[in-house]
């Protein structure tokens, strides 16, 4: 600090050591904080990422899974089915209002949770009462204690079949990703974008 | 006869000359020599030239930061070792990891060491750290080298966590996963930071990539300049132990 109280000082009847002094450390601060800023930069904006560019360290193309595949025809899935799509992590789901898609990721800390047929026996077997999806309004007691859905492996999260959340650290249900009916009459499911809760294909 | 004498004292004279010049101060025989090879020679200059029984108290230190540096090393050499047969790529990784287990002359023994150091220099790292706190050593004078080891305990653990990803099994994948989705709760530039970590949205070929260059390169470089700065204030602070 006293150095530089004197060098300000001392550039008051600047010589030019000083002012080199001067122009050369500002010169390397502010090109320092460019280089910082480039390699650093905030990612790129837009689900592609092509529309923006961000520092050098954020890539702005991925050559990652695309987030909209096609998913086969629609009679491929009988009346009241739950198919997992292992590898895209997404789970299509047909009910006699129609179809919907789950993003089959964990909302407690990102791994894939798996299906079983029964996910709550074990827990009204230890009287937890209780297990209620408020969305179909099935109860899981001990006159009818099975319901099927998802848990996932690392912290024992679990979902009824609908993605709702009801034990474990998980905050919320999974999302719901769109699903359509592509021109050739196929379902296009598009993980990039999170529908409602309420949200069918009726098909 | 007198040409090969003098030939002879030639030689002799210049051996000598070589042998003064790598071992230059004799055997210490004295105090004096002894504290003068310590003050002028490289390697010992990171030993007190004088050393009260009372400092080296197995019972004070426990050699826990000598422990630590001696992992560190094991950790160095091993490492370079598995460079030579890990290609840090979705395609070979876990494929690499298995012909050292299997193929590779030693390569078990290399890549067990690598793996049993990396788990004991985390647990020494923390005990070194707890009997820093619990004898009160990071008190006046020693603060900023207690934050100096403090940021080595944090290189020690990310060092921990980059290694973890790189043999490119289900466990590594989901752990990183949750990991890293552990940064993405932080506020603000929580997703920021998940996307630079993995340079891209889920755990792939980019993050693969970067966990590798930060694991052998970025971090050991960091651990060791900070290494380099902790070991010489502890020698400029003095011994936190008994007078």
């Amino acid at each position: 600090m006293q150095d530089i109280k004197r060098l300000i000082e001392d550039s008051r009847e600047m010589s030019r050591r000083s002012f080199f002094s001067i122009a050369g450390w500002g010169a390397f601060t502010v090109g320092s904080a460019i280089a910082l800023w480039e390699s650093l930069g905030p990612p790129p904006v837009g689900k592609t990422g092509v529309d923006g560019s961000g520092g050098f360290l954020n890539p702005n193309v991925l050559y990652e899974d695309p987030a909209a595949f096609k998913a086969g025809l629609p009679t491929e899935y009988a009346l009241g089915s739950t198919t997992v799509l292992t590898d895209k992590r997404v789970v299509i789901n047909r009910d006699p209002n129609g179809f919907y898609a789950i993003s089959l990721i964990c909302t407690h800390l990102g791994c894939t949770p798996r299906y079983f047929s029964d996910v709550t026996s074990d827990l009204v077997t230890q009287g937890i009462s209780g297990i209620r999806d408020p969305d179909t309004r099935q109860v899981a007691n001990k006159a009818n204690p099975i319901l099927p859905g998802f848990k996932c492996p690392c912290h024992g999260s679990r979902y009824f079949r609908d993605a709702i959340n009801f034990f474990g650290p998980a905050p919320r249900p999974m999302d719901r990703v769109s699903v359509e009916l592509g021109r050739d009459g196929r379902l296009l499911i598009d993980r990039s974008v999170v529908v409602d809760r309420n949200f069918r294909l009726k098909a | 006869m007198k040409v090969l004498g003098a030939a002879w004292d030639e030689l002799y004279s210049v051996m000598t000359q070589m042998v003064q010049g790598l071992f230059r101060h004799g055997l210490p025989l004295t105090d004096k020599i002894a504290a003068r090879t310590a003050l002028t020679n490289f390697f010992l200059h990171i030993h007190p030239v004088r050393v009260r029984r009372s400092w080296i108290r197995m019972s004070y230190t426990l050699c826990l930061g000598g422990l630590s540096f001696f992992l560190f090393i094991v950790l160095t050499v091993t490492g370079l070792y598995l460079m030579f047969y890990y290609v840090p790529s979705v395609e070979h990784a876990y494929q690499d990891m298995y012909d050292l287990k299997f193929v590779v002359t030693f390569g078990g023994v290399i890549r067990n060491m690598h793996r049993w150091a990396a788990h004991a220099m985390v647990i020494t790292v923390w005990l070194h750290v707890a009997r820093v706190f619990y004898t009160g050593a990071y008190k006046k004078p020693r603060e900023f080298n207690w934050a100096i080891g403090t940021t080595l305990l944090l290189i020690t653990l990310l060092l921990s966590f980059t290694g973890y990803l790189l043999p490119w099994d289900q466990l590594s994948i989901w752990a990183i996963t949750v990991g890293t989705n552990m940064a993405r709760y932080a506020p603000i530039a929580g997703p920021y930071t998940r996307y630079l970590m993995l340079g891209g949205k889920v755990v792939g070929a980019n993050a693969l990539l970067r966990f590798y260059v930060a694991h052998v390169v970025g971090l050991p470089l960091v651990a060791f300049l900070l290494m380099v700065v902790h070991f010489w204030r502890v020698r400029k602070d003095g011994f936190s132990g008994g007078l």
